[in-house]
């Protein structure tokens, strides 16, 4: 039982080393490190160093044609900010040769590089293949909060631009900033002028604010390189500064509604029911309004006494692990697996549209393919429940190691909302991933389900 | 400095002097949009075309050729370039027209180019290309055929009767795309009047461009070869067919086996031995049973897969 535990906790979009954790303890090693060491000059080499977190992190990713220069510029920013210690240089070849760090399947070949502006802390990502990104999207690895946009400009946007857009599109990015990178081989400034129009009018029909997006012209390698400096220093600062400004920063957990999933529920002689949880999100205080939502139920109640560690606290924020005491509930009202979360908050489902990545054999998963009507345990939060597959009507049936959109139809109503991950078991055997992309309400088709 | 004072050299030379006399901003903006025309037309960067442009003092129609041909150069001079680099993704096509049935895979190096329409627009030139040999091969049939194509075979292949070369088409794309491609393998199977090719293919990407003629393109292909007892109907044939190809590309079994063998289990790699991929409850012999329908051969295509070449008959 610990394994489904584990990853229980792993499947909710918490904060990174929640998700790093579901990846690393269950489908192999990780192949990249969670934003690691904050360099530090004049240290011994081999003292540990340690993450200091004075900033806000933020996820970036660059996209782009092959060969227009994603690398480079990734080599040139950490250059640059290395300058003011807040980077650790990469060379071209580190970034690239990450193929040592290649592991198979649901661990994502990315290369991950940290640095640090005045303002924020970034990771940034650069992802190989169209799959890559979509299983990162769906297994919530590195959740990208925006996209650096490379396009040359001595060829403009490419066919692989396109392909790109429209990714970043299904896999939820909705800020852009673009870097025209290559600009000293290109002999004027009007074609400059055309290359940025035709980038906006692509933005604009891949649904994104074309007129207002940010677009930097400049050269990586210049900057790289150390000559031109306005073509190059200048352009890549100049591209930081509407990356800090133009991306905003993601709503932190803390800010949220607040959302328990339970654990167990005890009976305590004297005091009344506590309910045991790992706050997932937002700050509970003695005394708030609370609801309880899945298998059916709705209840609500109020939180009397919150303790943690044998000792009562006036306040509980996300990340604790906690009790909390209940006015007028009886033990038998609660169970494992049911939410607490503000009133209003939440809502439970009993069908939803899903983004899932099935694991090949390699990963542990299934050798056959599986085909509509399939029947799997979903896990999410502390509840699991029979779930049915159904299949979008172009596909018929779903391969191992494929991704693939589908709805699941659940035994019973559980709390489930936009951007919650899960894990879909079959027997013994964790058989894929998923993000629930939309809620939908049961049609009279569904109704007729044989549980079996 | 220096490319920017060569482009203006270049310009100079090149442009007649009659045009010295012109209003400057008219003359810019002329040129502006014939760019941005020539652009649109042939997707090349932005330096050719004004190169093109500037070459041709403007002349759309002759800058488009000189575009085309040098396309054609620099791609295989960026095949050479690119040559050795590892392709494992890619794209199955099929087709099948009658009796006669091919499929082939072609690779590149990652997804992204898999999913684009110049790629799709080769991989469908390849698998007319190996439809095309294998109509011009074609013999009054009195049993099935199977037949593979090496990657060499297929880079010599017409794409069609007054077409060109395989490997020049190729060439253009890698030239256009900018990755690595593999012409990988073609595989044809023909049979009788009496006979039925199912296909299946699974993965399909959503279309990007409407694909032109039947070619089903996606991550895994599948050929049955089979016969029924007498004849039956289409529909039903096409349906029965259909689940079959399926059960090769979901199953992936290695031998057709015999109506007889006794199932092996969960590793049963004999086809009609296996569990039916849509009815657990049997064997694929036991559902073919009722049909009356013989398989004769089949052949499974897995974009990518590490497979030895099987040997050219």
């Amino acid at each position: 039982m610990a394994l489904p535990a584990v990853l229980l906790r792993g499947a909710r979009g918490g904060p990174a080393g929640l998700q790093s954790r579901l990846s690393r303890l269950l489908l192999g090693a990780l192949g990249t490190a969670p934003p690691g060491p904050h360099p530090q000059r004049g240290l011994a080499v081999e003292a540990k160093k340690t993450y200091v977190r004075d900033k806000p992190h933020v996820n970036v990713g660059t996209i782009g044609h092959v060969d227009h220069g994603k690398t480079t510029l990734t080599a040139a920013i950490t250059k640059i900010l290395s300058e003011s210690g807040s980077a650790q240089f990469k060379r071209y070849e580190e970034i690239d040769n990450a193929p040592e760090e290649r592991a198979r399947g649901i661990t994502i070949n990315a290369a991950h590089v940290e640095y640090a502006t005045a303002n924020r802390h970034y990771a940034h990502t650069d992802c190989p293949g169209h799959a890559d990104y979509v299983k990162n999207m769906i297994t919530g690895t590195a959740p990208l909060d925006g996209c650096i946009l490379v396009v040359a400009a001595t060829d403009g946007q490419m066919p692989q631009t396109r392909e790109h857009l429209l990714l970043a599109k299904q896999v939820g990015v909705q800020h852009m900033v673009v870097y025209v990178n290559k600009a000293d081989a290109v002999p004027d400034q009007e074609m400059l002028d055309l290359v940025e129009l035709e980038v906006r009018e692509l933005l604009t029909e891949f649904g994104y604010d074309g007129e207002r997006t940010p677009v930097i012209v400049g050269s990586a390698l210049c900057a790289l390189e150390q000559r031109e400096p306005e073509l190059g220093l200048n352009s890549v600062l100049k591209l930081l500064e509407a990356i800090d400004t133009h991306i905003p920063l993601p709503v932190r957990d803390l800010d949220k509604p607040f959302l328990l999933p339970v654990e167990s529920v005890h009976s305590i002689p004297g005091r009344g029911t506590v309910v045991t949880g790992t706050l997932e999100r937002g700050t509970i205080r003695k005394g708030d309004e609370c609801e309880f939502l899945g298998y059916n139920r709705n209840l609500r109640t109020v939180v009397t006494g919150i303790e943690m560690f044998h000792k009562s606290l006036e306040r509980a924020e996300a990340g604790d692990n906690l009790g909390a005491l209940l006015r007028g509930l009886k033990r038998e009202d609660v169970r494992r697996g049911m939410v607490m979360g503000k009133p209003g908050s939440l809502q439970a489902h009993q069908k939803v549209e899903a983004q899932v990545y099935i694991l090949g054999p390699q990963e542990g998963g299934r050798h056959k393919p599986f085909v509509a009507h399939y029947m799997p345990v979903m896990f999410s939060h502390t509840w699991d429940i029979a779930c049915r597959v159904l299949l979008p009507p172009e596909k018929e049936m779903v391969m191992p190691g494929e991704d693939t959109q589908l709805s699941l139809i659940l035994r019973q109503p559980m709390v489930l909302e936009q951007g919650q991950r899960f894990t879909l078991r079959d027997g013994s055997r964790t058989i894929g991933t998923g993000v629930v992309t939309k809620t939908l309400q049961l049609g009279p088709e569904d109704e007729a389900i044989n549980w079996g | 400095m220096q490319r920017v004072a060569l482009g203006a050299v270049a310009r100079a030379g090149l442009w007649p002097p009659a045009r010295l006399f012109r209003a400057a901003p008219r003359a810019l903006a002329a040129d502006k949009e014939a760019l941005m025309r020539l652009r649109r037309k042939t997707g090349l960067s932005f330096v050719h075309c004004r190169q093109a442009l500037l070459r041709f003092e403007g002349d759309l129609g002759q800058a488009e050729a000189w575009l085309n041909e040098q396309a054609q150069k620099e791609g295989w001079s960026k095949a050479t370039k690119l040559q050795g680099r590892r392709t494992k993704e890619g794209l199955i096509g099929l087709l099948r027209e009658g009796n006669v049935a091919v499929m082939v895979e072609v690779n590149c190096e990652t997804d992204f180019v898999a999913r684009n329409a110049k790629f799709q627009q080769l991989v469908q030139q390849v698998v007319l290309g190996t439809m095309f040999h294998c109509r011009g091969t074609a013999e009054q049939l009195t049993s099935y055929t199977k037949h593979f194509l090496k990657p060499d075979e297929l880079s010599q292949l017409q794409t069609g009767p007054s077409g060109g070369l395989l490997r020049d088409q190729m060439a253009l794309a890698i030239g256009k795309l900018g990755e690595n491609m593999t012409l990988r393998r073609a595989a044809w199977v023909a049979v009788p009047e009496d006979c039925y090719i199912a296909s299946y293919v699974h993965g399909s990407l959503p279309a990007s461009a409407p694909p032109a003629a039947a070619v089903a393109m996606g991550k895994y292909g599948a050929l049955v070869a089979c016969r029924p007892a007498e004849p039956c109907p289409k529909a039903s044939l096409r349906d029965v067919g259909r689940k079959l190809a399926q059960h090769v590309v979901g199953m992936a079994p290695l031998s057709v086996g015999s109506p007889e063998d006794e199932p092996g289990g969960e590793t049963e790699t004999r086809m009609l031995a296996q569990t039916f991929l849509l009815d657990p409850g049997m064997t694929l012999g036991q559902y073919l049973q009722p049909w009356g329908l013989a398989v004769l051969d089949f052949v499974r295509f897995e974009c990518g897969e590490e497979t030895e070449q099987p040997p050219a008959e």
